[in-house]
């Protein structure tokens, strides 16, 4: 009896209902490593987020996206309500495409399009990681002009994720050097491209600094916003296997340098088999995943450990995945007397 | 107080071997003996032997976990060790960056110490005669010379006195130096050397004589 009042104590409750109840947060990221319900746990949170808060916009990085299949319904690079709800939103965006479309704006501008990608293309294709870089500024800046009160992002495989949040620091550090050398060679720069600073291309060279002065500004204030834990946090999806712990330890070493704060893990793809099953494998696979709970209970007793089980449909379309978020708040009872 | 041709010839001399046993050993030695003194860097220099082998051990265990088996010491083992990794690299750079001061400072006393104190010795004394040479023993031409620059003539003076320190201490370093290597290496060795000396494609050895025309024949 008294022990099971110090386990109480002790472990953190199994659900996501902090990320509910603290109504500050208003960047919430979903990773893991592929294949282990990023997708899934990012949609169900979102809709058990969309009861509590006045809106929620779920945003998918992965280039491979899957919201539209998770909702059977088509979303594109603009927020578009999730049917059958009224205040929660859903977009995915593309890295790879806003870089051409940015580029391409410049160019329409000019009204020429032959050759007219040089330089700035160049310049810009120059900076690794840029595309994504790209793709994040302009959807901060949708959603800083868009009033949501929650976003939240599901991300691409872990390597994905770290470069992306990884990335502000890096630009800005990169723009921080460019804009010193322009106020330094600025006025040479000038001298040699003409009195009104011209590049090829009718680009102008102070025009585009103020461009990327622009991106800088955004970038480092949502960076701000990041490294705040009130305001940030980050959810690990993992199965209990070892290159998925593997991955989510390594994700969460890389998270606390960078000054993310997490606390919640969902281990998703449980096997509770029925008692008296004879399926070799389920009973095989439950004890292996009774081991690495174990190193995971052990590893992780600070953070929201949340129990997802393996379902036998897939967890598609509205109805399914609202009864799947229910598990994320109120926590899975296997059939009793299994192993 | 010695007598100014004692001092010019110590001076030289202490020259000489710094050169010798070169600037990095001095330096190396001097850091050492600096850091048995109970300073902050002998400290912190502990400090980093204590993290190292803490560090080793550390990994040492974690390399005997099998992180399949057991991941939760296994991935505990690593934190800790990446911890200590990033303490010891910090550790490390104050110290590089510490005993980069402390060479600059003992380079810039030592150059004042050795080479300034001859330049002020020289400039000082350049009128003083060091000695004087029985009149008649030299031309006036190499008179002159050993007066060079300022002192009065029959004198030597400090200048020529230093160049005569430094040629005399050079002779017998090198005649030591010499000596010492002939001691060192035994007569036989040296004989074996020039046995197995051999110039190069004049000899081949009947082995390789005879694999040769096989190897045509292939």
């Amino acid at each position: 009896m008294s022990s099971a009042v110090v386990n109480a104590d002790d472990e953190l409750e199994p659900t996501l209902q902090s990320i509910l109840d603290q109504k500050s947060l208003r960047w919430i990221f979903v990773g893991g490593k592929g294949g282990v319900g990023k997708t899934t746990t990012s949609c169900s949170l979102a809709i058990q987020l969309a009861r509590v808060r006045r809106s929620v916009l779920l945003i998918s990085t992965d280039p491979a996206h899957n919201l539209s299949d998770a909702f059977s319904q088509k979303f594109g690079k603009e927020a578009r309500l999730v049917e059958g709800y009224t205040n929660l939103s859903a977009m995915e965006i593309d890295p790879n495409g806003s870089i051409q479309d940015l580029i391409g704006q410049a160019d329409d501008q000019e009204g020429e399009v032959a050759g007219g990608m040089g330089m700035m293309q160049d310049l810009a294709y120059a900076i690794p990681g840029i595309d994504e870089a790209m793709s994040f500024a302009e959807v901060l800046k949708q959603v800083k002009s868009l009033s949501y009160e929650t976003i939240i992002f599901d991300t691409a495989p872990t390597g994905h994720t770290l470069r992306f949040l990884q990335f502000p620091t890096v630009l800005e550090k990169a723009l921080a050097k460019i804009s010193a050398l322009s106020t330094q060679f600025g006025p040479m720069l000038n001298g040699i491209l003409g009195a009104n600073g011209g590049l090829p291309n009718g680009q102008s060279l102070p025009e585009m600094m103020e461009k990327l002065e622009g991106l800088r500004e955004t970038i480092s204030e949502v960076n701000g916003q990041f490294k705040d834990e009130n305001m940030t946090t980050f959810v690990c999806v993992c199965i209990p296997e070892f290159l998925s712990l593997y991955e989510t330890e390594r994700m969460i070493q890389e998270l606390a340098n960078y000054n993310i704060d997490t606390h919640s893990i969902v281990v998703n793809q449980l096997l509770f088999p029925k008692a008296g099953s004879d399926c070799d494998q389920c009973n095989a696979r439950r004890k292996m995943q009774k081991k690495y709970l174990g190193q995971i209970a052990e590893l992780y007793d600070d953070f929201n450990v949340v129990k997802m089980p393996l379902l036998v449909e897939e967890v598609r379309g509205k109805d399914r995945l609202e009864s799947f978020s229910e598990m994320l708040i109120k926590p899975y009872v296997p059939p009793a007397g299994g192993l | 107080m010695p007598s100014l041709l004692v001092i010019v010839f110590v001076l030289q001399l202490t020259i000489h071997l710094v050169n010798t046993f070169g600037v990095e050993t001095i330096n190396n030695v001097l850091w050492h003996l600096y850091n048995m003194l109970p300073v902050p860097t002998s400290q912190s220099a502990n400090k980093l032997r204590v993290l190292k082998k803490e560090y080793n051990t550390v990994r040492m265990q974690m390399n005997a976990t099998s992180s399949q088996d057991e991941f939760a010491k296994w991935a505990k083992l690593r934190r800790k060790s990446d911890k200590l990794g990033e303490e010891i690299e910090g550790c490390k750079n104050t110290l590089d960056s510490t005993r980069a001061n402390f060479n600059k400072i003992v380079g810039g006393l030592r150059w004042l110490g050795l080479n300034g104190f001859r330049m002020l010795l020289q400039f000082w004394f350049q009128k003083q005669p060091m000695f004087w040479i029985p009149q008649g023993w030299a031309p006036y031409y190499a008179e002159w010379l050993l007066s060079f620059p300022r002192a009065p003539v029959g004198s030597v003076s400090v200048q020529s006195w230093s160049i005569a320190c430094l040629a005399v201490i050079q002779l017998v370093s090198d005649a030591v130096v010499a000596a010492v290597a002939l001691a060192a290496t035994p007569r036989s060795a040296g004989v074996k050397q020039r046995e197995a000396m051999k110039v190069p494609g004049e000899k081949t050895t009947p082995a390789q004589e005879g694999k040769a025309p096989e190897k045509k024949e292939l």
